[in-house]
Order: structure tokens, then sequence, then C-alpha cells
């Protein structure tokens, strides 16, 4: 993989983060686990990144967090979506699909 | 919702610091374990699972710090440490802590006292009820522009009547009366007022009840302190009976403290609202307070006005001719004449404050320069620009804050001061208190005062560039031109700013001089006055005073230490007076735009020599002018030359509308004396016996000349007058005392303007010596070399007092463009003395030179005894 380029596109980190959160509670790891196996290695998430946006969607009122044990028996931090964050998700999804069929059709056109 | 998280969010994480890092430290740590054992989990060992994280997670400290530096709380964490740091450089420098510190705290400090001043007495609402709708009403003259802040009984009541945007009026006069008590009596504020008077503010009694439209005559309401001080206490004073000149009063009520509209009045009298004098239109005996309406505006309540006045200019062609009756907001009616001079102590003080930055804006500059390293360095290490000006404004505000907070102790005394200080005539004068919005005002202040005098310091440490700064040894004085030009540039400003201050305080104190030498056109000194209220209501009465008074003049006379005794209402500067129009023999009918007019006074037969006014011609009043002969009249010199011209004044007729319309005829001819301060010009005066106008001469004042210090024979004098009768409130003063009070105001502006002044020059002394102790410093290993070469010690000293004395001529002939500008402030304030007064411009400037020269000396000298050998070696 060397040089390619595995950043989560520019606009798209709190979608995606809040997306794999609605399939369940996850801590940090688990969400950069999940985006890379489900993007089958195509997005990589830096902690320094994925940390500092999941204190902001926190913040905004979108995640809820509590500490728990995992299943090796450790303290870890585990993020829910909340009621607003599901709305934001839908929000986002849409105006990400409205776009990104637009760029397809455009990208499609024949001169 | 989402601020209020934020909000939450970072207040947690700024209290409970400590555990949330650890929170944010399990969390990355926990992510950095997990990844490690996935490696794992597909077959690493351990060694090559953590290496393969750091590859593609990076460094986990740098993750942490990113994790951390989120959120706005940082930016207050990261400010508190700026502020720790700066605190402990300020603790480091005391020399310039302090004298920064210093500087601003008088530069606030200042603006604070007046700023409470103008406060309290101009911008607070009055402390009355509905005190934004209630207004005076004044009557205004549409062919001349002018206002009589009074009206006649008639036009008030008419507004009363007819103005459906007033609630209620209220016609009311009075001033310092003689109250008599049952054992004794006293000058005292008694306001007589009707009814309307309570509707207008709206007040309830404390005790007893207010008087009604019903009382008509003898009733009256105390003020709670009057009653206290006479009585005992409020319930005390109720159904007591006092005396207002022979009145019988009985007190009906009693009103809160805090309420004592007019002035300061202690006693209301009540009035019908209907008095028969209320039937002249061209008598302004009264002053009106109205209430309006609530819900219509005060544009609306002027409109109803105008409309009612062009009735009454209709209805009573003759009376009301060209009169306009005007609102005016009660609180502008009440503080206007003391606006300009408060305005003019604003501006002073904000002068003060401006030389005070540019002291600070000096010695921050100075900082920064001793700074350029450390500066440097942070921008070498990556500091950003805001980064880099953070500290320097931060600094400043620190010393601002601290300055603004040492201001404010300094302002609880100076404002003590100012009211003590402050002349009677300041209204509201005992509501002047700090508060919250004077301490509001002034932290503001000390914020703009920051950031104004740091602005050009952050922008310059802004501006470091560091392989430059770094190269650069400031100490071998290889520092770049900009700088020195930039303090020379504050200097100059600086001196421009204290030039104005001393110009204006140089103006205000020539105009005291030249009041305090004017000739009143009377002897001022060793003369004693004394206030005499004999109550007398009726004819009899009123013969029966004058009478007395002439019997104790006799006998003061005779009283050793007096050399002549007299009478008069209508002494220059005093309580009591009339002025109007007058007519004479061949000047037609009575026509009120064209008659001339004079001061009328009622005299005793001898307050001429008394007082030391020349008789110029024809002779005084004697004790054989009495109430059954020909009326006469003396006249001065001014209405000679009004009425008469060349003719010759004596055995003319004269008649004016002071209480009779009997012919006078001329038997004396005296010189003018300025009546009402010395500020004013010698006017027209017509005396008038008093045996001849009783009513008229039972409130006078009593002259004695004595030949001792006067105030020593008040003892004697009270037994004298007690003697003759015990009824007689009086009051005593000389007549220096009265004409320095007359121009209490103008010196009140004149000392706080010169002590800005002084305060000012301090400052710019400080600036001048800091700058030029600042350069020579610099200037040591230059200086060095050229001694070293064999320069002349004078050389050196002429070099640096030049350079002191070009900053502060350019200073001076800025600040007197800005003087010139400004005059028109104080043009009104000034008295024989024009606004571009070569005495005071010269004194101005002088006063700057030799400042600027004496501050410059010091570090000169210094220069002087640099050691060639030890200014060069100095690294």
């Amino acid at each position: 993989m060397g040089d390619q380029n595995t950043d989560v596109i520019q606009g798209t980190l709190d979608m995606v983060i809040l997306k794999t959160l609605s399939l369940e509670p996850m801590h940090g790891f688990g969400i950069g686990r999940r985006v890379e196996q489900i993007s089958r290695g195509v997005f990589k998430m830096n902690p320094g990144s994925l940390l500092t946006a999941l204190q902001r969607l926190e913040r905004a009122g979108w995640l809820d967090s509590e500490w728990r044990q995992t299943e090796n028996s450790r303290r870890a931090k585990f993020y829910r979506l909340t009621r607003s964050g599901k709305k934001q998700l839908e929000n986002e999804t849409a105006d990400w699909t409205r776009r990104a069929s637009a760029i397809a059709r455009l990208l499609k056109a024949e001169g | 919702m989402s601020l209020w998280c934020q909000l939450a969010y970072g207040l947690r994480k700024l209290m409970h610091r400590s555990s949330h890092d650890r929170d944010v430290a399990d969390e990355v740590e926990q992510y950095f374990e997990d990844a490690t054992a996935a490696w794992v989990a597909r077959g690493l060992t351990s060694e090559e699972a953590r290496r393969a994280v750091r590859l593609e997670a990076g460094n986990m400290t740098l993750a942490r710090e990113r994790a951390n530096s989120y959120g706005w709380e940082n930016a207050v964490t990261n400010l508190m440490a700026d502020v720790r740091f700066s605190s402990r450089q300020l603790w480091k420098h005391p020399a310039f802590t302090l004298t920064a510190t210093l500087t601003l705290a008088l530069g606030i400090g200042a603006n604070t006292a007046i700023f409470t001043v103008v406060q309290s007495v101009l911008l607070a609402p009055l402390p009355y009820r509905n005190a934004d709708r209630l207004i005076a009403l004044d009557t205004h003259w549409t062919n001349n522009g002018k206002t009589t802040p009074r009206v006649t009984g008639p036009d008030a009541a008419d507004a009363r009547d007819q103005a459906r945007s007033l609630e209620a009026v209220s016609l009311y006069y009075g001033g310092n009366l003689g109250v008599e008590l049952r054992n004794h009596s006293a000058y005292t504020e008694v306001t007589l007022a009707d009814a309307n008077f309570w509707r207008v503010f709206d007040l309830q009694p404390i005790a007893g009840r207010l008087f009604t439209a019903a009382d008509e005559h003898g009733a009256a309401l105390v003020s709670e302190q009057f009653a206290r001080d006479n009585f005992g206490s409020a319930q005390a004073a109720l159904g007591q009976v006092l005396h207002v000149e022979s009145d019988p009063l009985q007190i009906t009520g009693v009103l809160p403290s805090g309420f004592n509209f007019p002035g300061k009045t202690q006693v209301w009298e009540s009035r019908p609202l209907r008095e028969p004098a209320l039937d002249n239109r061209t008598a302004f005996n009264y002053k009106a307070v109205g209430l309006i309406r609530s819900g219509i505006s005060f544009q609306s309540a002027q409109a109803e006005l105008d409309s009612l006045s062009q009735r009454l200019q209709t209805a009573y062609p003759n009376e009301d001719r060209n009169k306009q009756l005007i609102a005016q907001p009660l609180q502008e009616a009440l503080t206007g004449d003391a606006r300009p001079t408060l305005l003019l102590l604003w501006s002073t003080v904000g002068f003060i404050l401006l030389i005070a930055c540019v002291n600070v804006t000096h010695l921050q500059l100075v900082r920064s320069m001793e700074r350029q390293r450390e500066i440097a360095i942070r921008k070498a290490l990556g500091s950003s620009r805001a980064q880099v000006m953070q500290p320097v404004i931060i600094e400043s505000l620190l010393v601002s804050l601290i300055g603004g907070a040492a201001g404010v102790l300094f302002a609880f005394p100076a404002v003590r001061m100012l009211v003590v200080m402050a002349p009677k005539e300041l209204p509201r004068a005992d509501e002047i208190s700090l508060n919250g919005e004077v301490l509001a005002f002034t932290l503001v202040l000390a914020v703009l005062t920051a950031l104004i005098s740091s602005i050009l310091p952050a922008l310059r440490a802004a501006k470091v560039d560091p392989a430059e700064a770094l190269k650069n040894d400031t100490s071998r004085g290889i520092s770049n031109r900009g700088t020195g030009r930039l303090r020379d540039g504050l200097v100059i400003a600086e001196v421009a700013a204290t030039f104005v201050l001393a110009m204006g305080a140089g103006l205000l104190l020539h105009t005291m001089t030249a009041l305090m030498a004017r000739d009143m056109g009377y002897e001022t000194n060793q003369l004693l006055v004394v206030d005499a209220d004999d109550p007398a209501n009726s004819e009899v009465d009123a013969h029966r005073a004058v009478q007395q008074f002439n019997d104790l003049f006799a006998r003061l006379s005779a009283t050793p230490g007096v050399e002549h005794a007299a009478g008069i209402m209508g002494l220059p500067t005093g309580l009591y007076g009339s002025n109007g129009y007058y007519t004479f023999t061949g000047a037609g009918p009575v026509n009120i735009s064209h008659s001339p007019y004079a001061d009328f006074s009622v005299a005793s037969p001898g307050y001429f020599q008394t007082m030391g006014i020349p008789i110029r011609r024809g002779r005084d009043i004697t004790a054989q002018d009495t109430f059954e002969s020909p009326f006469v009249v003396v006249i001065s010199e001014s209405v000679a030359k009004q009425a008469f011209g060349k003719a010759d004044p004596l055995g003319k007729q004269i008649q004016c509308g002071l209480d009779s319309d009997k012919w006078m005829t001329v038997v004396g001819v005296v010189g003018d004396v300025r009546q009402d301060s010395p500020a004013q010009k010698p006017g027209p005066t017509l005396y008038m016996p008093m045996t001849q106008h009783p009513f008229y001469a039972n409130q006078i004042h009593i002259v004695l000349r004595t030949a001792v210090k006067p105030l020593t024979l008040l003892n004697t004098v009270q037994e004298t007058i007690a003697q003759v009768n015990p009824a007689i409130a009086t009051r005593y003063t000389t007549m220096d005392a009265m004409v320095n009070q007359s121009i209490a105001v103008q010196r009140f502006r004149a000392v706080l303007i010169s002590s800005f002044a002084g305060v000012g020059l301090l400052l710019a002394m400080l600036g001048v010596y800091g700058t030029m102790a600042y350069s020579v410093a610099q200037r040591t290993f230059e200086i060095g070399i050229r001694m070293a070469f064999g320069a002349k010690k004078a050389v050196i000293l002429r070099s640096i007092l030049e350079h002191a004395a070009k900053l502060a001529c350019s200073g001076i002939a800025v600040g007197l463009v800005l003087s010139l500008m400004l005059a028109r402030l104080v043009t009104g304030m000034l008295v024989g003395v024009s606004p571009m007064d070569p005495f005071s411009l010269c004194v101005a400037a002088l006063m700057l030179l030799l400042t600027a020269l004496v501050a410059a000396f010091a570090p000169s000298w210094k220069a002087t005894h640099v050691d060639p050998m030890k200014a060069l070696r100095a690294e």
C-alpha cells in the first residue's frame, strides 16, 4: 500500500464516525478498525484525529460516552450515537449522496 | 444546546484538568494497546507489533497532545500561562512595573473621579419617581432667542389647565427665608408651592399627610432632616406651628429624606392654585414643573405647548408678544449650567490619560527592546505573530488593571475632595458617589488604556526579525533608526497634549487673577455683612421694621470698631435684589421692548459711604426722605448716561415698577458697581430709600465698615440686634467672602484644570526623562568612543539638551495648533482674556521647555561622566 493516500476524505470524517457508531457502541480503536475493515483498507484512521473528532462530536451532542470494561477486562471509553447524532447522520448522508452522485455524473459525462 | 455543551465540557475540563488529562491519556494508551494486540493476533511478535503500530498510527505522545489540545479551554489555559509568565516578568522588573502602574493609577484615578461627578450629576436619572417625564416650564422669547427659566402665573396656569399632554403642572417659588420656631429663627430654604407639586413628583409623606388644594394657606410640609433637627422626630413635628415671614404655618406632614427639590428645600409652604398675583402676564414670579402624561413623548408635549403659546399670543397680543412656553427635561434644567464645566473637566482628564498612555507606551517600548532577544528566540522556535504579541498585550493589561484598581482607590478621596471644593451652585452635589457604573467605566477605560499603550510595542514585537535581532546588539547602540524616531514622536505627542492642558490652565488662571483684581465699584475689604430678615407682613409691620432697622444702624454705628453701618436690599453678590424696566421724564409711555433696564436697590442713608461707592453728584439718601415726603432716587452713572445722556440728571423724574408708580426725583448720582460678580460689567442701578419702599426693606443686608477684622465683631453685633428685635433672623459673612463666593465656579475650574496641568507636566517630565535616559544609556558606547577621541563634555551635554529642546519645541508647536482648534471650548469661560492670550501662551511654552530641559538634564549629565574605558569595555 506504501504511498497510497489512506486519509479519510476531507469533510467526511464526522459522517464516517457517526455511521460506524450507528451499528453499535464502540471505543476508539474499535471505530478505527471497523472503518479500515469496511473500507477494505482504503481509509485508515490516525488516533490523534480520531480522538479529537470524537471529542468534537461529543460536545456537539451527537455522541454519548461512558467508561466500560472491554472483553479483555480493561477500562475503555465507549461511544454511542445519540438521537440528534442519528439525525445528523441522516442529514450528512443525504448531503453526501447528493454530492457524490453529482460528481459521478460529472465524471461519466462524455463530450 | 451545543453551545451549552461546549461551555460545560470546557469548564469541566478546566476544573478537573488532571483527571481529564488522565482520561485522554488512558484512551490513547488503550487505543495503542488495542492496535498492538490486533497485530499480535495476526501473528506478529509484540516487538514487531509495536513497531507496526508506530508506523501506522505515529507517536503516542503526539496523538495525546493532539487529542488534548481540542477545545476553547486550551486557549484559556494558554492565556493563564501567559498571565503567570507576565506577572513574573512584572515582578522581576519593579521599576518598570511601579512607574507604569503609578502613571496609569494617576490617569485612571483622575478619570474615575471626574467621571463619578459627571455620571452622578449629568448622566444618572434624577432621584425622583418618573424622572424621565419631569419637565421644567420656561419662557422662550422668539424675537431674541433667549430663554427665561421662569414663567408668569397666568401663562403657566393656562398650560396647567389646557395642556392635555401634561398630567400635572405646579407653580412654585421661594428661597432662603427666615423661619421662626418657638425660641429662635433661622434661615431655611423655603419653597412656596401649590398642591399640584405632589402630583408632579408623585410623593408620599413618611408621616402625616400632604397639603391639598383645600389647605390654601397655612399648611406646611417639612423634610425629615428638618423635623429631626427641630422637633426630634417626624411624628413629633406633626401639628407643630412655625412662622415663615410671620405667616403661621402648621406642619401637616413630613417628607422622606432624599427629597429636597428645589435646591435644598426643607420647608414647603402651601399656596393656593390661584393667587391674586397670578393675574400679571409680565411678572415672571414663578418657576414651574410638570409631569408629562405617561406614554406621551416629550416632542408631542412640546408641540401642544407650541400651539398653546400661539393661542396665548393671539389672546394677549400685548403681554404675550413673542412669548413661547417651552418644556425642558427637568434633569437638563437642573444641571445645564454645570454641563460646560464638567465637560471641560472631563476632556481635561481625557488628556491626562492620553499623556499617561503615551508614557506607558514608551516604557513598554523600552521593555520590548530589552526583550528583543527573547522575542527573537521565541520566533526562531516557531511562535506565531499572535503568540509573540499576546504576552506584550497581557503584560500591558495587567499593568493597567492594577493601575485601574489603584486609580479607584485614589478616586475615593479625590471625589470627596471634589465635592468639598465644588461651588455651591453645583447641582446634585449630595448625590455624587462612586457606583457600579463608574467602576464599569473604569474597567473599560483600563482595558482601552492597555490596548492603546500596547498596540505599538506589540506590533513592533511582531515585526522582530529573529535573524536580525539576534545579530543586533542593542547595548552597543547599534539599533535601528525607526525606534528612535518612534520614541521622539511619543515625546512630541506628550508635550503637545501637556501644552494644551497648560494653556487651558493658563487661560483660566489668568481669568481668575483678572477677576480678583477687578474694581468692583466699592471697597470689599473690612466689610461685615449681616443677612437680616425681620418678619413683617402688614403695612404697619413693614414701617415698624424699617424704623427698627434705622435705630439698629444708629446703634451699630456707635459700636466700637464699627466706622459706618447701613442697610441695603440689593447688595452686590447678595441674596436679595430686584430689577426691571424704568422710565423717565421725556421718555414717553412705557414700552417694554424699548425701556431701559436697571437693577433696583433699596438703601438706608449712609449706604454709599459704608460701601465706599463714590457719590459723583448731588446727595445721599437722608433721614429726611420719609414715606410721606416726595419720593427720591439716587442713580448710578450708567443710568444717568442711559436715560439723560449729557443732560444734568439732578431734578429729573424716574418711575420704576418696583412697588409703586410714584414718580421719583433724582437727587444724586453715584458710581456703577458690578452687581452679581466680578465677571459682570458695571451696570445701571437705581437706589431708593428704605423708608419709601418698606415692603422691600424687611429682608436686607446690614453692611458694617469696620476698623478691625470684620468677624471679630460678630458677637457684639448679634447682641445689639437681639436687643432691638430677637425675631430678626441673622447670618454673618464678609463682603470679601461674598465676592469670592461669586466667582467660585471660575475658581473651581481654574484650580482643577491647573492641578491637572500640573499632573500633566509631571507625567511629561517623566516621559522626557525616560526617553532621554534610555537614549543616553543606549548611546553610552558611542559617547565613550567620542570621548575617547577627545570630544568635549560641553559638546555632548549640549547635543543631548538640544535634542530634548528640539523635541519640546516640536511638541509645543503641535500643541499650539491643537489649542487653537480647541480654543472655542473655553471661550465662554474666559473673562477679560482672549483665547489666544499671549501671556498664557508664553507661560505654557516656557513651562514645557523648562520641564523638558530639566528632565533631560540628569541623563545628559550622566552622559558627560561616561568613562570611555568602562564604556568601551562594557559588554
